[in-house]
């Protein structure tokens, strides 16, 4: 990132726009401390807890909600179930979308257009999830797959493909033809070229994808909630079975808040670099 | 170097195969069900039947006989009745359909335009030499991440009214319809805001410095500057973004299921979460698929509408 100062000139003008940059960080960072700060109260403090409700200032702070809800078999089922979905999509996806990628990133499709064939995958992404949630609820229970991991997998590789097949096709296109075609003159065959020498180099790439993508999938709700009710439980499905008959207990539900956000927020930090280009499907660089 | 040998076939092939298995079969499937009357019935039974012991043989009672106990059979029938188009003049005449499709438009047409006016604000004012910039986009990156359900349920309570943190200001946010529906959009902004901001600032540090220095040396002023040379050069990405964004703001689910529950009544209602519970939660299985219909169709004309755009993005 280029420091630029367009039009401005240092001094007033620089301190004014930080203290404003400051400003609506902190804003945008609130929703999640507050979650934070709730899951660290004791219940008799949730509705009487004073300004902002920073700890030790405003209220004692606790453990215990994160003691209790980490030993229910219940969170840790939906911690392990979110991560096992998430890591078999992220890799089936990379299975299948980066052979994809190469091959619209480097052959010619005379018929179907290379872009045409790219925009096809994308525009699956588009879809309203809820065209397909029904009829395929009805198949996976058909198939005796309701309230499995799998059938959670199958959906979630099926939603993130899109993005594999964007990001992936832009870094083969990014990569250097002539070390594939040297290859090739050397005998090594397409896939040799794409196997040996492509893939390694778009490995960095693959590992920032699989992690937008791992995101994605803890995040999803809808089929999860659809699917999954019991033993494929989700973190955001189990969240939404907090609020029980003696309604919502904010102290449990920012410990559960706390446990979905934390993951992909790292995941995103870490992926940082690319998170632009994964956003809004390899066409803007970040 | 000849790049079309038959290998790209195979390469293509199992992605090509996996999206008409996951998303071209449920279409057409779906397609079928909305002509179709799907009526799922529980057909309740009661049989007697001889009490077992233990051992498999039956119970005997004091005078000799077989004891026998009343046994409840469920039976769940799916019963499925072609009935033409009806399904589809039955989402006119709707009145929840109407309410969520207002719902729908009203959040996508006041979300998302503010989203991008407030993304290209903060990443001009990114854009220039502040302090601490790389931490503060790291935290500006947070909310795009942040599970959607967890943060429909923390806002929840935030906006909490009895005791939350927003509750001093007496403002019915979860309790008034219309005060409901601009909470649902807050949070989005909230949410998606970050996302808008993250790419126009992408889009504004690939501006060649020489066309700041020209402007400059012109004598714009910054007024100028963000007139005649960034929204300019940003259209073509004004535009992606506010594809992307109509895209998923018309899904828009996940915060009014976990926020408000749709509610006060159905005020927020939107078109995903009734179609959602008329298919999965009252098991209206065809006429569900007939609203999901509806919206594919109304998503398919925003696409339709920016493909010629989209095409020159991943050309």
């Amino acid at each position: 990132m280029g420091d630029r100062i367009p039009g401005s000139k240092r001094g007033w003008g620089e301190v004014i726009a930080s203290l404003i940059a400051i400003t609506v960080a902190l804003i945008f960072a609130f929703p999640i401390y507050w979650a934070f700060s709730q899951s660290l109260r004791n219940p008799i403090d949730t509705y009487t807890v004073a300004g902002l409700g920073v700890p030790w200032i405003n209220f004692t702070p606790t453990l215990n909600n994160w003691i209790d809800q980490l030993g229910t078999p219940e969170t840790v089922q939906a911690l392990y179930n979110s991560t096992v979905i998430a890591i078999s999509a992220a890799l089936l996806a990379l299975a299948l979308g980066t052979p994809a990628a190469y091959a619209i990133a480097r052959f010619r499709f005379e018929r179907w257009k290379n872009r045409d064939i790219t925009v096809w995958f994308l525009s699956q992404r588009v879809l309203p999830p809820v065209a397909t949630v029904i009829p395929f609820y009805l198949t996976m229970r058909y198939l005796g797959l309701l309230d499995t991991k799998f059938a959670l997998v199958l959906i979630n590789a099926t939603f993130v493909l899109p993005y594999v097949v964007v990001i992936l096709r832009q870094t083969f296109l990014d990569l250097p033809v002539e070390l594939e075609e040297a290859a090739l003159i050397d005998g090594a065959g397409h896939w040799g070229a794409f196997w040996r020498i492509a893939l390694p180099l778009a490995a960095p790439s693959m590992a920032a994808a699989g992690l937008i993508i791992f995101a994605f999938t803890w995040n999803e709700f809808l089929f999860a909630v659809s699917i999954g009710s019991n033993t494929a439980i989700t973190v955001p499905v189990h969240i939404a079975g907090a609020i029980d008959t003696r309604g919502v207990q904010f102290w449990f539900m920012g410990v559960r808040a706390m446990t979905a956000i934390i993951p992909p927020v790292i995941i995103a930090l870490i992926a940082q670099r690319y998170i632009v280009r994964g956003l809004t499907l390899g066409a803007v660089r970040g | 170097m000849r790049w079309t040998g038959n290998i790209r076939f195979l390469l293509l092939a199992p992605a090509v195969i996996w999206v008409l298995a996951f998303t071209v079969f449920p279409l057409g499937y779906s397609l079928y069900l909305a002509f179709y009357k799907i009526e799922q019935k529980v057909e309740v039974k009661r049989e007697k039947q001889p009490m077992l012991d233990a051992a498999g043989k039956p119970m005997l009672d004091d005078s000799g006989q077989p004891r026998t106990k009343n046994v409840v059979i469920k039976d769940q029938v799916n019963s499925a009745t072609f009935i033409g188009l009806d399904n589809f003049k039955r989402l006119f005449g709707d009145p929840q359909v109407k309410e969520a499709i207002r719902v729908t438009l009203l959040f996508v047409l006041i979300a998302v335009p503010l989203e991008l006016v407030f993304g290209f604000l903060l990443a001009v004012l990114f854009n220039q030499h502040i302090f601490g910039r790389p931490v503060l986009r790291a935290v500006m990156i947070l909310p795009i991440f942040a599970t959607p359900l967890a943060v429909g349920y923390t806002f929840f309570t935030i906006f909490y009214e009895v005791g939350g943190p927003l509750a001093w200001t007496g403002i019915p946010f979860l309790s008034n319809p219309n005060g409901a529906l601009a909470s649902v959009i807050l949070v989005d902004i909230w949410q998606w805001t970050p996302f808008c901001f993250l790419v126009f600032l992408a889009a504004l540090q690939g501006v060649p410095e020489e066309l700041y220095e020209a402007a400059r040396v012109d004598g714009a002023s910054p007024w100028d500057m963000l007139k005649e040379v960034m929204l300019p050069l940003l259209i073509p990405t004004i535009v992606l973004v506010l594809l992307l964004r109509m895209a998923e703001a018309l899904k828009l689910f996940d915060i009014p299921f976990a926020m408000t529950g749709g509610g006060p009544g159905v005020a927020t209602q939107p078109f995903s979460l009734l179609a959602f519970r008329t298919g999965l939660r009252f098991f209206d299985l065809g006429y569900a698929s007939a609203m999901a219909y509806a919206l594919l169709i109304v998503v398919m004309v925003v696409i339709t509408l920016f493909f010629r755009r989209l095409r020159v993005s991943y050309g």
